[in-house]
């Protein structure tokens, strides 16, 4: 359970990520007709977000079973280490791009990411009370370093069911992040935002000349902390690949 | 943000510092910097207009479905690696009842457009791909279904869900794949849901310029688009002719000007006269057919449909064969998802596509240069020529005489011209205005005279310097008492250029000879050159005589001709020349050329859109744009390579996917994404090609203007 607890820490931590990049969405997405109404349209939001996070984990989970399961009874172990090894490295790449470290590679947004661009913009301010559950499951597939991270820990576990668990625990993480910037997007919406502005999430805590207010600071803190999350967990997936076997991490 | 970690370059999205590893991408025409890719995308969303609402829609059913299909998924790939404890069959019953709850509003919501649509088609007794789908999914999931009541142990919920959503999305990127190519050619779909402000009784009526009548007076405001073809009554304005001609210098229109729909107003208010109706103007009829090819369902239409016809009743007999082959040797579950398999592979959707989007994308590139292509065939028979034919006066010359050569018989060139100018400055004929402009050119200043007299058809007189000068005709001058020296005899002996001569003399004496020929056009030339590079041939048919032709043909580096044709031998002519070539396109100023056009493979006709509107060639080119021929077959070889490459594709990659499918080695999951990403490839094909041709038609421009 500690492994799941460690995620959602580092999903709470890394929301602060989200906010800047998908706070925007949550508050778009804007106030329904009525209390309940706004209630449900983040509530759907954000349950098709996650749930597409965690069908994301089960299936990578599952083809890391596939993998293992396709080698010989043999090097079955040998397989899973491999594994364990390559994504534990990845995760530490991710991790330490938190840090502003490494280059990133710089992916060209082909007609699939205009696609993808496209279709939520055409969802995000869609009146239909069924838009913002299928704008939540488009956003999942977001290309996010902090899905990317958790996605490929989900992989190398190499099962299904923890698959679903990580990414459960990584949505469940950035889900009261997410659900407080759809509530300040309610409740901010009344003035009309100019063209070149940034989103609402990003100018309430541009902390000008306050102290307090210095909010890119604080973000950047968590981001950091979940980078932290991430590479400490990258570096026991590792260990998993090279330790004796006889080793065992008590939190995993 | 006075700290430090703050005040180093943040991203545009996030406010986050980028760190060393900044992400650079334009966003309207902006450099922006992104701490990743995710807020690349996400920021680009904020930005943009939205459209398309009928996509949202689409997407809409597309997100919820995908949201069901996705928990489907995810509990059915946990029943299948056990982790939900296989041992405990009551859980299992009830996992499945939860999966056919799931599965049933997937059915109706993204199957429901499917199996409706095979149900009307098969009204009309057509089998389409729509009738595989439907069949597909219907079969994995009605099979699931019985097994949820007969308590069975494998469901297919999974598989029925996820190929709908699938194909949901396939059918969704060749929508955008659509959108997309319309958004490009925006310029010239406006013209559809054009408004006029048509003023009539002194007031101003805002009504569809499909509904203006010719002669009723529309007002266009600075920096609107002129909504009709007509002439300007009333204010001066410059306006941009960009969607028509290609060329975005702007023209000044003044009362009396012609105006044309789809140009832009900039500075001023028109009033402006309807000259056609509001639904016949040029900018419409573009706009018209971009619309008919961005609507074709398919590669040719009517050809698709007939191989559907038969494609599709085989791809089913294929699957019942599969089904029943492979149950002999597996269970029945495994024999029937091969069976889906095939059904699900063997869907031609990116065929559909293979064609309509890059014909277009190329039709709308050659309309954003002022060429009006009449349809997605003539793009495909122009992809095909290798050979062209050329008429040539007023086509690749000017049509206007010009001095190419002047002879003194003293050899005082400069008081020839002096004199010949001198005299030229009374007349408005045009070899006196051609003389003026090439004296004008080498800087010659003519001799002042007096008592300057035209005679119409002949030539004229003057008193230059105290001397009674004339210049004109061999008669003209004969009759004037002029001798003409033997020199200039010879020398018009000699002439082969069959050019017009001009004789000039003073003092009872002729002193020397112009001669005028109508010259090739600025570029002509580097176009001929650039055809010949792109290894075409090229050949010149001339109602002219022999040595004017032979001179322009030398000129211009054309190896073949044919002088003194008459319009019927044209067509001859070119039927000979074509026997040789294969298909050939004609050129020609569209005016006394018309049969041979018509009798070309593509007829094309050089001159204003305007002028021609009426006229059948196939394709019009401005008379400014005769530079981007070579262009133009470039971008028509370029649409058809695309448009046979995604077709080769599309067939090749249906057919072995088909093979696999058949011996049971491709799941239906897998089969479905495998179309839907052939469908994306096909886009992407298509959108590539119309960027891609943008290029050689403006390299083109650039090489015109070096060498002139």
């Amino acid at each position: 359970m500690t492994r799941y607890l460690l995620i959602f820490l580092a999903g709470f931590a890394g929301s602060l990520h989200c906010v800047g990049m998908c706070g925007g969405f949550a508050c778009a997405m804007g106030p329904g007709r009525g209390h309940m109404a706004t209630v449900l349209r983040h509530l759907s939001y954000n349950i098709g977000r996650v749930v597409t996070y965690c069908f994301m984990g089960a299936l990578v989970g599952y083809l890391g079973a596939q993998i293992i399961h396709g080698w010989e009874e043999t090097s079955l172990a040998i397989a899973q280490r491999m594994l364990a090894f390559v994504s534990g490295a990845l995760m530490i790449l991710i991790g330490l791009q938190f840090f502003g470290i490494f280059q990133r590679l710089n992916q060209g947004a082909g007609v699939g990411g205009q696609l993808f661009i496209q279709a939520l913009r055409d969802l995000l301010k869609h009146p239909s009370p069924f838009a913002p559950l299928a704008f939540g499951v488009i956003n999942g597939f977001l290309p996010c370093p902090l899905v990317f991270a958790f996605v490929i820990q989900a992989s190398a576990s190499g099962d299904p069911l923890s698959g679903f668990l990580i990414m459960a625990a990584l949505g469940l993480g950035t889900l009261p992040a997410m659900f407080l910037m759809g509530g300040l997007g309610a409740r901010f919406r009344s003035k009309p935002r100019q063209v070149n502005e940034p989103a609402v999430s990003v100018r309430l805590f541009k902390g000008h000349d306050t102290g307090l207010w210095q909010w890119p600071n604080w973000r950047l803190q968590g981001v950091r902390i979940a980078g932290v999350f991430i590479i400490l967990l990258g570096l026991i997936t590792i260990g998993r690949g090279v330790l004796p076997i006889g080793t065992h991490i008590h939190i995993l | 943000m006075n700290s430090d970690s703050c005040s180093s370059i943040q991203c545009s999205h996030c406010q986050l510092p980028v760190g060393k590893g900044e992400f650079f991408r334009e966003v309207e025409g902006e450099i922006h910097r992104f701490c990743c890719y995710g807020c690349c995308l996400a920021y680009q969303v904020h930005r943009g207009a939205r459209e398309e609402p009928e996509a949202a829609w689409l997407l809409i059913r597309l997100g919820v479905g995908a949201f069901l299909a996705m928990n489907i998924m995810l509990f059915s790939l946990l029943l299948y690696s056990g982790s939900l404890g296989v041992a405990d069959g009551y859980l299992i019953q009830g996992v499945h009842v939860l999966l056919w709850i799931l599965a049933t509003p997937v059915l109706l919501i993204l199957g429901g457009p499917f199996i409706y649509n095979a149900c009307r088609q098969a009204l009309h007794g057509r089998v389409t791909a729509d009738a595989l789908v439907s069949i597909g999914a219907l079969a994995a999931y009605g099979y699931s279904a019985l097994q949820v009541i007969a308590a069975g142990e494998v469901v297919y919920f999974d598989t029925a869900t996820m190929v709908l959503v699938l194909f949901t999305l396939g059918r969704y990127i060749e929508a955008m794949g659509r959108v997309r190519t319309a958004r490009s050619l925006a310029p010239m779909l406006e013209a559809e849901r054009a408004t006029a402000t048509v003023v009539a009784g002194g007031q101003d009526h805002e009504q569809f310029v499909t509904r203006v009548r010719p002669g009723m007076v529309v007002r266009v405001r600075p920096g609107e688009r002129v909504p009709v073809d007509g002439m300007v009554t009333e204010g001066r304005s410059a306006c941009n002719e960009a969607v028509l001609t290609g060329q975005s210098e702007e023209k000044l229109k003044v009362p009396g000007s012609a105006v044309h729909a789809g140009s832009i107003n900039a500075n001023g208010q028109l009033l402006i006269r309807a000259s056609v109706p509001g639904a016949d103007t040029q900018w419409m009829r573009m706009s018209r057919q971009i619309r008919e090819m961005l609507g074709h369902q398919s590669l040719a239409g009517a050809l698709v449909d007939r191989i559907a016809a038969l494609f599709v009743p085989a791809v089913l007999l294929l699957a019942i064969g599969t089904v029943y082959y492979w149950s002999g040797y597996t269970a029945f579950e495994q024999a029937m998802m091969a069976g889906v398999a095939v059904l699900v592979v063997a869907c031609p959707c990116a065929l559909g596509l293979a064609a309509p989007l890059a014909t277009a994308i190329g039709l709308g590139r050659a309309a954003q240069h002022g060429i009006l292509i009449r349809g997605g065939r003539i793009l495909e028979r122009l992809g095909q020529i290798r050979a062209v034919a050329f008429d040539k006066t007023g086509t690749l010359t000017t049509g206007n005489l010009e001095v190419v050569g002047a002879t003194a018989i003293d050899g005082n060139q400069q008081g020839l011209l002096e004199r010949s100018a001198g005299l030229a400055h009374g007349s408005e004929h045009p070899i006196a205005r051609a003389i003026q402009h090439y004296v004008h050119d080498r800087g010659v200043i003519p001799t002042p005279g007096i008592e300057l007299e035209a005679h119409p058809g002949q030539g004229m007189t003057g008193v230059l310097d105290g001397a009674l000068t004339a210049m004109g005709s061999e008669n003209y001058m004969v009759g004037l008492g002029c001798s003409i020296p033997a020199l200039l005899v010879e020398k018009v002996a000699a002439n082969k250029c069959g050019c017009t001569l001009v004789y000039v003399g003073w003092d009872h004496q002729v002193r020397g000879l112009l001669e005028l020929s109508d010259a090739p056009k600025a570029g002509a030339r580097t176009m001929i050159q650039a055809l010949h590079l792109a290894g075409i041939e090229t050949c010149l048919l001339s109602g002219d005589n022999e040595p004017a032709v032979t001179r322009t043909a030398h000129l211009l580096g054309i190896q073949e001709w044919r002088a003194g044709l008459l319009p019927v031998d044209k067509v001859a002519a070119l039927k000979v020349w074509e026997r040789r070539h294969g298909s050939v396109a004609m050129v020609g100023d569209g005016l006394n050329d018309g049969p041979v056009l018509a009798n070309a493979s593509v007829g094309i006709a050089v001159g204003e859109a305007s002028d021609l509107a009426r006229e059948t060639a196939d394709i019009t080119l401005p008379k400014a744009a005769l530079g981007q021929l070579p262009g133009l077959i470039q971008l028509a070889h370029r649409v058809r390579k695309v448009v046979l490459t995604n077709a080769g594709w599309a067939l090749g990659y249906n057919l072995v996917a088909l093979g696999l499918a058949a011996q049971g080695l491709l799941l239906p999951i897998i089969a479905a994404a495998l179309m839907a990403g052939s469908s994306l490839m096909v886009v992407a094909n298509s959108l590539r090609a119309g960027r891609e041709s943008a290029t050689p038609v403006s390299d083109n421009d650039a090489f015109y203007l070096q060498s002139h």
